[in-house]
Order: C-alpha cells, then sequence, then structure tokens
C-alpha cells in the first residue's frame, strides 16, 4: 500500500514538474513569438543578434509548415504567435485564406523584398527563393536535350522521368503556377504526359529523385534547388558523389521562365507585439541577415543585393516566372485536384 | 437497492472512461451529419478506392510475413533443443524495440543509390535497384518489427498445449505434415489471429512509414485530407471509412478465435527433440531472417551513423527529449495500467449485460487508429475547454485553450488508445490467479480497494510488469498521436526521429533512433531476464 502511494505521488510529481517545465518561455521586457517551420542553428544565432540590436527577444516554436498552420487555426485569438514562417507561396496563401494572417505597411519590406515574391494584400513576405529545377545525369543526357518542363512530356522521355508524389506541397505550387499562366486544358495536357512518361510511381523526397537519376532508374528528375546544395554539403560522402555527378538545368528560360517558390514570413491576424514582429520582418529582409538566412539552407535570397552561395552561384543566372507568387495559393487547390484526375500519384 | 449494488469504485471508474470513450466518438458520428465537402467529393471519386484497395493488400501480406516469421520462430524454441535456443528465445522478440518507421528511413537509405546495398550490388557487378520504397517493401518493415506480438502469443499458446498429443500422434505413426495440419494450426489458431491482429492494428495506426514511402493508405490519406486539402471534415469522413474497414478485421478475429488467448513468457518443462543437421540450417535461417533484418542490421546502422553524426546531434536538447519521452511514457503508462485494473476488476465480478457490453466497447480502443484518435481528441477537447472558460475565468485565467495541446491530453490520448493492451494483460492473469483469493478476500470483510492492492496486486505482480513494459514500448515508439497532440515545442525521440527524416535528414536520425530502441531493448532484456531467473529457481 505504502509502495503504491509512494508511486502514485512520484508519478504526480513527474506530470507536475513536467507541467511546469512547458511555457516557461523567454519572459524578457519585449519578446515576440514566431512559428517557424525552419530550425537551424543559423536562425538562432541571427535572432540572438536581433535581441542585442533590438532589444527584442524571440521565442521559436519549431512544427511542420501544416502543423503550425492548423495550430494556428485552432487557437484563434488566443494564440501566443505574432509570426510564422513556413516555405511555400501556396501554404500561406492557405494560410491568409483561412484568414490568419493580417496586413503589414512597410516601406523596408516593399524596398528590400521585389514585389512578386510579397502577397498582393501584404499578408506575407518572401524571405529566401528556391527554384524547381530539371536534374540530369551527363552521361544519357545532353543538355541540349532539355528546353522546357513541358518537353518532359513528350515521348523521348518516356520511362526517364522521376519526381516525388503529387500530395508534396512543392509539386502542387508547380502546378498551380503553370493554371496561372496557361489554360487548365493546357496544364491537364502536361500533367497526363508527364505522368505518362514517369520511370517509376512516385516515392520517397526530393534527394530521392536524384538518386534516383544517379542509379540509372532515370535520367532526369524534377527537384528543388536547395536539395542539391544539402547533398553536395552532406555528411554523407556518397551524396556528395550524385550532387556532384548530376547537372542543375533551368527549364524554360526561352518560354515563361523557371518556377521558383520562396520561403516567407506573415504576421498573424491577432498578434500581440505587432511592432516588434516587424521589426523582425524587415530585420530578416536586411542585408546583414538575407546572406546567413538562405545560405543555411542553400536557397537564393530574395533581397537583391545579397549574393548567393558559391555553390548557387556556380550554375550561373536564370530568368524565374514572372508570377506574383499570390497566384500559387489561388490555383493551389485546382492543382491538387487536377494532379489526382490525372493519376499523378 | 440494485443501483447501489452496482455503484462502487470499479464501475464508477469503467463507467467514466466509457463516457469518456464515447463523447471522444460521437465527435465522429457528428462530422457525418454536415453537407459532404468538394474535397470529400473529390476524395471519393478519385482517391478512396485506392486507399481501400492498398490498405487491404498492405494488411494481407503483413499478416502474412509476420504469421510465418512469429509463428515458425515459435514453434522451433518450443519443440527443438538446439545451440542458442535459449537466446532465441527472447531475442526474437527485440525487433519490437525498432518502430517500423525507424526501419523504413534505415531500409529506405540501405537501399537508395548511396546506400550500402546498392553500392554492394554495383561493386560486383549489379546495376539493379531494389525497390523497398513500395508497398510489398513496406509489408515486409512492418512484418519485421512487429512479428514478435505473433511469436509471442503463439509461443504461449504452444508452452500450454500437452506434450502427449503430439507424442502420441508420432507414435502413431502420423505424417508430419499431417500432424501441422490436424494438431498444431488448429490449436494454435486463435493465438495466431490474435498476434496477426495487434501486427495488423498496428501497421494501420501506422502513418510514419506510408508516408516516407507514399504508399497511399488510410492514415496517410486521413493527414493529406486534413494537411494538403485543408479539410477536417473530409478526414474525419475517411477516419469513418477506415473504423468500418477495422471493426470488420476485428470481428473476422473475433470469430476465428472464439476463445481467448493471451501471451505469458512461462514455459512448462517439455523435452525438446533435437534438430537434424539440414533442419539446423533451415531453423538458424528462420530464426536468424527476421532477428537480422528486424534487429542486428538497424542497431549496427544507427550505431554507425550516430557515430559518423554525434557531433551535429549530441547536445542537451537530447537530454530534455529524452526526460519528456520517459516521463509522459512512464505517467501515461501508469495511469492507462490504473484504469485497466479497474475495468479488469468490474469485468471479473459483474453479471450485469451492461457492464459487459461496457467493457467490449471501451476495449475497441487500440483498433482506433492514431491518426483518426488524434483528430478527434484535439476536437474534443477544444470542445470543452472552450467550455471551460468561465471556470477558467474564474481563477484568473485569460486564455481560452488551457488544455487542448497539453500533457493532459496527450496522454489522455495515449490512455485511450493502449487502455485495451493494458486490459488484455492484466485480464489474461486474472484468469490464471482466478477468483478465489479476492472473493476470499471480500468474504473476510475487506473492501474492494483494499483487497485490490494487498490480495490482487501483490499476485498479479508479473502481469503488472510485462502490461506495463509492452504499453511503455508502445507509447515511447508512438508517433502520429505524439505528432499532432504534443504541447508548443514539446519533443520526444519520435517526434524528433520524424523531423530529422521529414528533413531529409536520415543519418542525423541515428542518435534518437539509436537511444529510443534503447529503452525497448532494456526493458525487453529486464522481463525476459526476470522471468527466467525465476524459471531456474
Amino acid at each position: 500500500m505504502k509502495k503504491l502511494l509512494l508511486l502514485g505521488l512520484m508519478t504526480l510529481g513527474i506530470s507536475v514538474l513536467s507541467a511546469c517545465t512547458l511555457g516557461t518561455g523567454n519572459d524578457g521586457d519585449r519578446s515576440i513569438t514566431i512559428y517557424s517551420e525552419r530550425h537551424y542553428e543559423s536562425d538562432q544565432n541571427l535572432f540572438d543578434q536581433f535581441e542585442e540590436e533590438t532589444g527584442v527577444s524571440v521565442n521559436v516554436v519549431k512544427a511542420s509548415a501544416d502543423e503550425l498552420i492548423t495550430r494556428l487555426e485552432q487557437e484563434g485569438s488566443d494564440t501566443e504567435a505574432d509570426l510564422l514562417l513556413i516555405a511555400d507561396a501556396g501554404r500561406l496563401g492557405r494560410a491568409k485564406d483561412m484568414n490568419l494572417l493580417q496586413a503589414v505597411e512597410s516601406a523596408l519590406l516593399e524596398e528590400r523584398i521585389p514585389e512578386i515574391y510579397r502577397d498582393i494584400d501584404d499578408t506575407w513576405f518572401g524571405l529566401t527563393k528556391r527554384a524547381r529545377v530539371i536534374v540530369y545525369h551527363p552521361d544519357r543526357v545532353s543538355e541540349s536535350d532539355l528546353s522546357t518542363y513541358e518537353a518532359l512530356g513528350e515521348s523521348m522521355w518516356e520511362n526517364r522521368v522521376v519526381i516525388r508524389s503529387s500530395t508534396n506541397i512543392y509539386n502542387q505550387s508547380m502546378i498551380a503556377s503553370m493554371l496561372a499562366i496557361h489554360e487548365e486544358a493546357y496544364v491537364r495536357d502536361f500533367v497526363s504526359s508527364l505522368v505518362g512518361n514517369f520511370a517509376r510511381s512516385p516515392e520517397g523526397n526530393d534527394r530521392d529523385q536524384a538518386k534516383a537519376v544517379m542509379a540509372g532508374l532515370a535520367d532526369v528528375a524534377i527537384l528543388n534547388t536547395y536539395y542539391m546544395g544539402k547533398m553536395a554539403y552532406s555528411s554523407d560522402p556518397f551524396e556528395v558523389e550524385v550532387a556532384e555527378a548530376l547537372r542543375v538545368f533551368f527549364p524554360n528560360q526561352e518560354t515563361t521562365g523557371t518556377h521558383v517558390n520562396v520561403s516567407a514570413i506573415g504576421l498573424t491576424k491577432h498578434a500581440k507585439n505587432v511592432d516588434d514582429a516587424i521589426l523582425l520582418m524587415e530585420y530578416l529582409a536586411g542585408e546583414e541577415a538575407q546572406g546567413v538566412f538562405a545560405n543555411a539552407n542553400y536557397e537564393y535570397p530574395v533581397n537583391e543585393n545579397v549574393e548567393a552561395h558559391e555553390l548557387l552561384s556556380s550554375w550561373g543566372d536564370f530568368v524565374a516566372q514572372d508570377l506574383s507568387l499570390t497566384q500559387l495559393g489561388v490555383y493551389a487547390n485546382e492543382a491538387a485536384i487536377l494532379m489526382d484526375e490525372e493519376g499523378w500519384e | 437497492m440494485r443501483l447501489r449494488q452496482h455503484l462502487h469504485s470499479f464501475s464508477i471508474v469503467s463507467i467514466i472512461v466509457f463516457v469518456l470513450v464515447l463523447v471522444v466518438f460521437l465527435q465522429l458520428f457528428a462530422g457525418f451529419t454536415g453537407e459532404a465537402s468538394d474535397a470529400w467529393i473529390h476524395i471519393k471519386e478519385y482517391l478512396l478506392f485506392d486507399y481501400i484497395k492498398n490498405s487491404f493488400f498492405l494488411v494481407l501480406f503483413t499478416a502474412l510475413f509476420s504469421a510465418v516469421f512469429g509463428f515458425v520462430g515459435a514453434y522451433l524454441v518450443t519443440f527443438y533443443e538446439f545451440p542458442f535456443r535459449k537466446f532465441f528465445g527472447w531475442a526474437m522478440i527485440l525487433p519490437l524495440a525498432v518502430p517500423s518507421y525507424i526501419a523504413a528511413y534505415i531500409y529506405g537509405d540501405m537501399f537508395s543509390y548511396t546506400g550500402i546495398v546498392s553500392r554492394l550490388l554495383r561493386g560486383i557487378g549489379i546495376v539493379s535497384q531494389i525497390d523497398v520504397m513500395s508497398l510489398f517493401g513496406a509489408s515486409m518493415i512492418f512484418a519485421l518489427t512487429l512479428y514478435p506480438y505473433v511469436f509471442m502469443t503463439v509461443r504461449s499458446s504452444l508452452n500450454k498445449q500437452s506434450n502427449e498429443i503430439y507424442e502420441s500422434a508420432r507414435l502413431l505413426k502420423v505424417s508430419k505434415s499431417k500432424i501441422w495440419r490436424k494438431i498444431l494450426l488448429p490449436l494454435s489458431r486463435p493465438a495466431l489471429v490474435a498476434g496477426v491482429l495487434l501486427v495488423v492494428l498496428e501497421t494501420l495506426n501506422d502513418y510514419g512509414v506510408v508516408k516516407y514511402f507514399n504508399v497511399r493508405v488510410f492514415s496517410f490519406a486521413i493527414f493529406d485530407a486534413w494537411f494538403r486539402l485543408g479539410d477536417v471534415g473530409a478526414a474525419i469522413r475517411l477516419s469513418g471509412v477506415m473504423l468500418i474497414f477495422v471493426f470488420v478485421i476485428v470481428v473476422i478475429e473475433r470469430v476465428l478465435r472464439r476463445n481467448k488467448v493471451y501471451y505469458t513468457l512461462q514455459g512448462r518443462k517439455r523435452l525438446r527433440k533435437a534438430l537434424s543437421t539440414k533442419a539446423k540450417v533451415f531453423g538458424y535461417m528462420a530464426l536468424g531472417f527476421p532477428l537480422m533484418f528486424g534487429f542486428i542490421i538497424p542497431v549496427i546502422y544507427l550505431s554507425y551513423y550516430s557515430l559518423l553524426t554525434y557531433s551535429k546531434t549530441l547536445d542537451m536538447e537530447l537530454l530534455y527529449v529524452t526526460v519528456n519521452t520517459l516521463s509522459i511514457s512512464v505517467v501515461a503508462t501508469l495511469i492507462t495500467l490504473f484504469i485497466a485494473l479497474f475495468v479488469a476488476n468490474l469485468d471479473r465480478f459483474t453479471t450485469s449485460k451492461f457492464f459487459k457490453r461496457m467493457i467490449n466497447f471501451i476495449t475497441l480502443g487500440y483498433a482506433i487508429p492514431g491518426a483518426v484518435l488524434a483528430v478527434l481528441v484535439s476536437l474534443f477537447f477544444i470542445g470543452m475547454d472552450r467550455d471551460l472558460v468561465p471556470l477558467y475565468q474564474l481563477f484568473g485565467v485569460d486564455k481560452t485553450l488551457v488544455l487542448t495541446r497539453s500533457l493532459a491530453m496527450l496522454s489522455f490520448a495515449y490512455i485511450l488508445r493502449f487502455l485495451t493492451l493494458a486490459f488484455n494483460n492484466i485480464e489474461s492473469t486474472y484468469q490464471k490467479i482466478g477468483p478465489s483469493y479476492t472473493e476470499a478476500s471480500y468474504t473476510l470483510g475487506q473492501g474492494k480497494l483494499k483487497t485490490l492492492w494487498s490480495v490482487d496486486v501483490p499476485m498479479l505482480k508479473d502481469g503488472l510488469i510485462f502490461a506495463f513494459v509492452i504499453v511503455f514500448i508502445d507509447v515511447v515508439k508512438e508517433l502520429p498521436l505524439t505528432l499532432i497532440l504534443r504541447p508548443t515545442n514539446y519533443d520526444t525521440m519520435a517526434t524528433k526521429v520524424y523531423q530529422y527524416a521529414s528533413d531529409e535528414m536520415i543519418h542525423e536520425a541515428s542518435l534518437p533512433s539509436l537511444l529510443l530502441v534503447s529503452v525497448g531493448v532494456i526493458m525487453i532484456y529486464l522481463i525476459t531476464h526476470r522471468k527466467l531467473k525465476k524459471r531456474v529457481k
């Protein structure tokens, strides 16, 4: 009996203890809370530096983007989040549609971030860019064979293309961008012919697509640029080998431009520390922070005064889609449904 | 005063749990009443058939493989004597310590182009790539990491079968295949089916493996509807369809087994036959294959990459993560056991049909996949918090979502999910003890609670410890519930592993994975060896 009582007490003790360690955030005089999908050490260093310069401390809540959006929605006006920082303009569009974000007026943000990488209603602002490119094996594909995304639907690519699942947001946004530019029938034709050329039904992540090309399962893959960076600097020497063997091709240079997406930040609808939150947004878009922020994930800075990582620069300049990324959110659902309908698993 | 006769601590606790389970379930039916959304129509038209088909085949293959691994292993260690038999007797349970999603990351990586297997194959001139990231590969991974459930149930059932039947059959010169067909399989069928059911339910609960391999089954679909299509209603409808699927399986199981089975680790003394040299080769292969691929290779892989990456991943945060994992798991497991103990006691002595049905309903919890339960629990708590606002204000708390995404909510979900597992183990131990001691204590005028603590618990000790370990390992491994319901920035080993893996940092996930596996291994080693020592006495 005594033992059981002790056990019960211990249980209670542990629960109280672990409950106490929760939510004891940094309650400085001025602090903001950011819901962030990123978890790089360099981010924390930037936040520390920001605190040093402004006296505003930054609490970071990390989780996956979808989790954070769902959480914001559920918390409603009770949320502690001031800022939402996630990848993909389509997702931010969804957060905007769900009325989770509010508009920000800032001359600095407008000056530092090109117009197409900001929301048309100023509810979110892109901070880093990534291009969705074609990666190919130079032994089996010559650069002159490649031209556009659409060309990968032609019969010469039968059984030679790999790309990840349609449930992946990057693919959803890529198709959304096409829907924003072209007629639906055109995009439907493209998706259906691309699916017809798949070397296997989609599986794995972006890196796995590159590896499939390396393995000879396919000759070309579509993936985000930063994965090439991550592999090139991987702790696994064999991934480095893959990154070195494969080549990056920026499609649609003569036509609509390569599909570009962003990681972006938005002020939440129910933010309690609006001014300080905007300060951080401006800081992250500034020249000082942009390089570090983008390099952590091998992405392109949105601020045009800042140079990209040397690996990215080595691929040369490219023409990006001239499209306001607000459109990615507008066409997101249509894209998801179209991909399902055309049998893209 | 019949009512008073039925109301005591056991029934009251059971009724409270019943009401909670019922209310959570009602969320599901509420989801069905609304208008069908566009997303749901879309899913029904293009995806639902695939979800059902894939779930069916995934379950079928996994059931087959795990039945073979578990049954053959249990058969060999029970009926034959060979070197290392005792070692295999407990080592075959070890794959239970390896969560399926971790095995999936490992094999996905090993068989990828840069992985060791593909490199070795290329080294000897074979340039084909084996595709593990498929439905078939996924079912293999589930079978390899979950077959111990079959192994444990079947072995304990074989242990209980008397030697004489087999000896007589042999003396009567009944052929080996006939012994299998006519005696061994029919006698072990209930245990085999019960073990396979656990494997199947765990398979349907998984989210990590199917997400990574892009195998479109129900749990995948529920997350997809919720997050990609942004439609909770569609996710709830899918959950409903999935529950029908699960209930069909549970009913099939109840029909197939009819009488009850349970697993223990105790064995009866039996004369074991020696294996011929040829049979030895087969035997070691049959035991070695699942152990090798379900445990040894994953552990070697994790150790190797932990060494390569520890400079990046070994930090204070990992310590917090470990403390979090252990503390929430211990708390949730203990509460689960306490409740299961009460429910099992009601089950023992009640003659009321209502109570019997109520207990049946409560113990369906294990059949609800984590993804579904997460949706329901989260809706339930938000609703409750909104109702409790006046109370919170009374205490000066200026927040609405107090309980939502608290540790209480997470523990609540764990308890609902794992109560069945604890209940089944405790109930089976009770059956072995029989009711006489407890009844004697009641007759001597001791109260229900006093009897429980001073008579039942000491006798149940072994069963309780076993139940604790089984539930604890499952809580530690649980991914979908933890992922969705955990408090802000509250990481456990499982979520940490998932986070690294979804960032495509499979190697960095090794150290937390290794920790997670170690927790399970230590627990399994302790319970199996506790028992072994006793048996020697």
